[in-house]
């Protein structure tokens, strides 16, 4: 596909055909705030995934792009102060949660719901962001993202989900695609069949996590690069929201799988896995995810820069 | 060649694992699902048993390494047997929230605690309330300092 479509031409995008799956009080929103309507993308640049263990080092990283906090882990009515002055800085923060469970059969929690708009509405956030997932059922909580089967039945879910945290929300939502280390025995269709077809049916962006790609390829024995192809030649550039970066490593595991811990550095097949998406959609932003293992600032600060590097 | 060595594939539909499938609704199937994957229950029909076991240790590190962050000076103190102490304790049983996880852990272990760590430990005790059945409770300020006091 060609460039993306300037502004007005994504929010006629955004009202077309997908929408009508949406139940009424559904957003329409277009992907582009009025500020910037000439942007092909919500947020621009590298970011990092803001964490209070590394928050000094976020605060010195030069060319912040934008920022992702972790939803549930803050409280609205008074965000950590090194949140509060990047947003002084302008720099954008999304929030992602991580806890909503949009592809649980079940009933969304309201509470979980209002927690996510409410930090959405505190950080001004362009766009807010969620995942392909659940994580309880039957009154347990699985601790982690548990893979939807991909079926019809499953869409339906996320379609209905994804419209009930819609119509608290004023921007839109991205939906990650995860790192699973199974697949159900029910699914019909291929992941990037299914990533499409989540988009159609939610009206959501992909949040496209190129490590989780790189993980599930790999543990399926598959070519991650193919895979990749496969979900940009189904998903139009202008449908992804951004995208996710992270450390993984096979050595945690006897039986060999490779697990998307963030944790690990960065392995250099998925940091060229990103540079292939680049040149397949360029100037799509870009986030690192780091969630333990933190190594010293200056360790973080090539890393940064190598997905810069990859990213350009 | 993948990371494993083997060649990869080129149908995308791997990851199947032939045999029956379960039925009822997707919600008692995502129900099942969780239960098999942190409750001890049985492995649904149809999923890969060598995949869900891998999934299995991946959430309890997962757990391990949120639990850690509430009890740094307990995790610090097992250092590299962090995981498997907690792995030993919590296979089989469903999360109960990172603080109320690494309790069992410290409540598991209190004879053998460093003094650093049993400080941890009442330092908790002083604070909240759990007996191992509920989920913790803070204790009132005045009782917490009253007890903290009491102890040091």
């Amino acid at each position: 596909m060609g460039a993306p479509p300037a502004g007005e031409d994504r929010a006629a995008v955004d009202r077309g055909g997908s929408t009508a799956d949406r139940r009424p009080g559904g957003p329409v929103a277009s992907v582009r705030g009025t500020d910037a309507p000439d942007r092909p993308f919500a947020v621009d640049g590298v970011g990092v995934g803001w964490r209070p263990e590394i928050a000094g080092w976020v605060a010195d990283v030069s060319d912040l792009g934008f920022c992702e906090v972790i939803a549930e882990s803050i409280a609205p009515a008074g965000p950590p102060r090194g949140v509060v002055d990047l947003r002084a800085r302008g720099v954008p923060v999304i929030p992602h949660g991580i806890r909503l469970s949009l592809g649980g059969a079940e009933p969304l929690e309201p509470a979980r719901v209002a927690q996510l708009a409410a930090c959405a509405d505190v950080l001004g956030a362009p766009l807010v962001s969620e995942h392909i997932a659940f994580v309880r059922a039957g009154g347990r909580e699985a601790g982690h993202l548990l893979p939807v089967p991909r079926t019809r039945e499953a869409l339906d879910v996320l379609a209905g989900n994804v419209a009930r945290l819609s119509a608290e929300l004023t921007v839109p939502v991205a939906l990650e695609v995860i790192a699973a280390l199974f697949d159900w025995p029910d699914d019909e269709l291929t992941e990037p069949e299914f990533l499409a077809a989540v988009g159609d049916r939610t009206g959501a962006l992909l949040l496209l996590d190129v490590a989780n790609v790189y993980a599930n390829a790999v543990n399926r024995a598959q070519d991650p690069r193919v895979v990749l192809d496969e979900i940009l030649d189904l998903v139009p550039a202008d449908r992804i929201g951004y995208v996710h970066v992270a450390g993984g490593s096979a050595r945690h595991d006897e039986a060999g799988y490779y697990h998307d811990t963030h944790t690990d550095p960065v392995p250099d097949a998925v940091l060229g896995l990103l540079a292939h998406l680049v040149e397949r959609a360029p100037g799509v932003p870009v986030l690192l995810e780091r969630d333990g293992g933190y190594p010293p600032a200056a360790v973080l600060t090539a890393e940064l820069a190598a997905i810069a590097e990859a990213a350009r | 060649m993948t990371p494993h060595g083997e060649s990869y594939v080129s149908t995308p539909r791997v990851g199947h694992f032939d045999g029956p499938r379960a039925s009822g609704t997707l919600a008692e199937r995502q129900a099942a699902l969780v239960a098999a994957l942190v409750a001890g229950a049985p492995d649904p029909p149809g999923f890969d048993p060598t995949r869900l076991a891998a999934a299995r240790r991946a959430l309890l590190r997962k757990r391990a390494g949120e639990a850690a962050k509430h009890w740094p000076v307990l995790a610090a103190s097992l250092g590299p047997r962090w995981s498997a102490a907690f792995a030993a304790q919590h296979a089989g049983r469903e999360p109960g929230g990172a603080l109320r996880d690494g309790w069992d852990v410290a409540r598991a272990l209190r004879a053998e605690l460093t003094a650093d760590a049993a400080r941890e430990l009442r330092d908790r005790e002083a604070r909240w309330r759990y007996a191992g059945v509920r989920p913790p409770r803070p204790r009132r300020l005045r009782a917490a300092l009253r007890t903290l006091a009491a102890r040091r």
